[in-house]
């Protein structure tokens, strides 16, 4: 198995991403997946956009354009 | 009339952050790579042409590897000429291989090298901004310039008038996110500009005796809220400090939060005599060609663009004033004194919870106030104790520069605790016939207005059940300016059986530090002071003293050189002191008293140096 490297974009680890922390995973060709080397996530770019879409769910107002700060 | 003031900077840095680390992974490292050179100038062009276009002027901050790039001097040249650009020199963006030759070292921060190698470098990087520009700038910075390193600028240097220095609250929150490799510590500053004191960076000057001499920004305008929480690089107004945040809508590539961010920061003048602030500073490594995170470099661009074309609206409408570094500073000492505070009542424009937090900075402090927790203090910096803290190597804190505090709610529990013991708060309890309640609990929301010299925090009333009581209690929290003193009134509006009375237990647990670990309280004396004095030496013992009538409760907190004290007034009044133990390192200062109807009790907290 050859050494693993970046992916075509530095994808961090969305499971570590919920935790705040910023850990760029690296991608395993023969696999096809991301791997973070600080926790257990594993994922294929597909997976790992979905996954950072749920890491939003804290950002209930995301949407929001706010007119008023009182 | 109104005024929201950006600082626009930009530096030409010839080996960005991140680029070598990350976009030069599987590459041996050279820091000379001519590739590196040329993306780094093309990006730093990039960000000089979306201000530019939208009629911002900027401020070119040189790095010290620039000044050897002529491309890069003609360009800070000819936009100084064409757009009025102040050509400043950041300390920042020092690693170069002219650098490394001379220093033989990686270290890049100038705050944590030793106090010779900071004089070394300042005047190498000043001597060569002078042969090649022709005069000494007068602006500087970098992510922290520690007092000495500032004084010694202002002493030899004496044009420099305005500095970017500090990141807020980049400190265990950055480190941990950064997977505890990103060894700077800078918690505790101001959020908005201030004049440095001599003694101490976070700590603004409380008259010209103690004045450094420079105009100090921050880097970058952070969320109050999002920022003291968490991860601060990625709620700033560094466009792609939200993209890093994930804080865009993957498919449309929006971000009204970037745009709330700045709205926010705009509508603080009310509470500043009309002044407010902004500042936006990227570095060139967040525009990577190869993209960042997961955003593709279309998106990076994206988002700088769009935030030079929404200051750049914002000051087409008249609503805006684009300042270099150096006009700011002058502007800045026109309008404010030096005891003059930065208020910001915030409120969240993120998570969608509606919760507000008041900051508070003057020269004896830096406070925070949580309207989710009934207006309880749950971040206190002492700054009337002008900590002196050198800074770097050589010094008993080499990397960590921040202003310790008395109460963190974050590193040191708040309100709630695991099991046992306490965390550090500001509150007050309501007792009545055996059941208690902590205005901790109770939600609500403030009013700011400012009558004189104070500022003052109004809480709406929150009502109060016990099983067979309700106690309407409204708070308000004054700000004296300049007295080192935070009044807290507590009044019942109103009470279901007005006959009855209630006990009111007005306390803060404190502790010291800077991180989350504890440090040695046993230097620690506590007293209750009144006709007679009584008095504890911190041994972890759990003790507890009380004195009816105090007139003041204090802790000296030798380490931080800090007197805090308690008084209070009432109809009755009982101080008392509380030590901790080795499972709640805290102490406990505080009043109790009885309430009843229309009654008032008020306290007053307050902070000093001791030596």
């Amino acid at each position: 198995m050859a050494q693993s490297g970046k992916g075509k974009l530095n994808f961090r680890c969305p499971s570590c991403f919920m935790r705040d922390l910023d850990i760029d995973m690296f991608y395993d060709k023969d696999k096809k997946e991301y791997y973070c080397i600080r926790c257990q996530y594993t994922g294929t770019e597909e997976d790992v956009l979905a996954k950072n879409e749920l890491a939003r769910f804290r950002y209930g107002a995301m949407y929001k354009r706010f007119t008023e700060f009182e | 009339m109104e005024k929201f003031v950006v600082n626009i900077i930009h530096r030409p840095e010839m080996v960005p952050e991140y680029a070598e680390k990350v976009t030069g992974h599987g590459k041996e490292e050279d820091i000379g790579r001519k590739s590196l050179l040329t993306e780094s100038l093309d990006i730093f062009k990039t960000q000089q042409e979306c201000a530019h276009k939208n009629g911002l002027k900027t401020t070119i901050q040189m790095t010290y590897a620039s000044l050897f790039n002529e491309e890069a001097i003609s360009l800070a040249k000819a936009h100084h000429e064409e757009f009025g650009d102040e050509i400043g020199l950041t300390l920042l963006g020092l690693p170069c291989k002219e650098f490394r030759e001379k220093y033989k070292t990686k270290d890049f921060c100038i705050w944590m090298f030793s106090m010779e190698d900071k004089m070394s470098i300042v005047d190498d990087v000043f001597g060569k901004f002078h042969d090649v520009f022709g005069f000494y700038p007068e602006s500087t910075g970098s992510y922290y310039m520690d007092a000495e390193l500032t004084n010694y600028i202002k002493s030899k240097y004496p044009s420099v008038k305005c500095a970017v220095a500090t990141c807020w609250e980049e400190g265990p929150k950055a480190y941990h996110t950064c997977n505890n490799s990103w060894y700077t510590f800078m918690d505790g500053g101001p959020w908005a500009p201030w004049i440095p004191s001599k003694q101490n960076t976070h700590a603004p000057a409380a008259n010209e005796e103690e004045d450094s001499g420079i105009v100090a920004i921050p880097h970058l305008s952070r969320d109050l809220i999002a920022c003291y929480d968490g991860n601060g690089s990625n709620f700033g107004t560094h466009p792609q400090n939200v993209l890093r945040g994930m804080i865009y809508d993957s498919k449309t590539w929006d971000y009204p939060y970037l745009y709330n961010l700045i709205d926010q920061y705009r509508s603080l003048g009310k509470y500043n005599n009309g002044y407010a602030y902004n500042m936006m500073f990227v570095g060139p490594g967040w525009m990577n060609k190869m993209g960042r995170w997961e955003a593709p470099y279309e998106l990076l661009k994206k988002s700088y663009e769009d935030g030079c074309a929404y200051y750049g609206k914002l000051k087409k409408e008249g609503r805006l004033v684009d300042m270099t570094m150096s006009e700011f500073a002058d502007y800045y000492r026109e309008k404010k004194s030096y005891t003059e505070p930065e208020c910001a009542l915030w409120r969240d424009i993120l998570y969608g919870s509606d919760k507000q937090l008041f900051w508070y900075c003057d020269p004896y402090m830096r406070a925070c106030v949580n309207m989710d927790q009934g207006g309880a203090i749950v971040d206190l910096r002492p700054y009337a104790a002008k900590l002196e803290w050198p800074v770097g190597i050589g010094t008993p804190h080499i990397q960590d520069a921040s202003y310790p505090f008395l109460i963190q709610e974050k590193y040191r529990a708040g309100y709630f605790t695991h099991y046992a013991g306490e965390g550090t708060v500001r509150s007050a309890k309501i007792t009545y016939k055996g059941e208690e309640v902590d205005l901790c609990q109770c939600r609500t929301k403030a009013h700011f207005s400012q009558e004189g010299k104070d500022r003052i925090l109004t809480l709406d009333p929150v009502d109060i059940e016990f099983s067979d009581l309700t106690v309407k209690l409204q708070t308000r929290i004054i700000f004296a300016e300049g007295s080192g003193e935070i009044k807290t009134e507590r009044r019942i509006l109103e009470m279901s059986r007005p006959d009855a009375e209630v006990d009111i237990n007005e306390y803060m647990v404190a502790c010291y530090g800077t991180t989350e670990y504890t440090e040695d309280m046993s230097s620690i004396k506590l007293s209750c002071v009144g006709k007679e004095t009584v008095t504890l030496d911190y041994e972890y013992k759990c003790r507890e003293e009380a004195l009816e009538g105090a007139d003041e409760v204090t802790a000296v907190v030798p380490p931080i050189k800090t007197r805090v004290g308690l008084r209070a007034e009432g109809r009755t009044k009982t101080g008392y002191i509380r030590e901790g133990y080795a499972f709640s390192p805290m102490f406990t200062l505080g009043y109790t008293s009885k309430l009843s109807d229309k009654e008032v009790f008020t306290t007053w907290l307050s902070l000093e140096r001791e030596n």
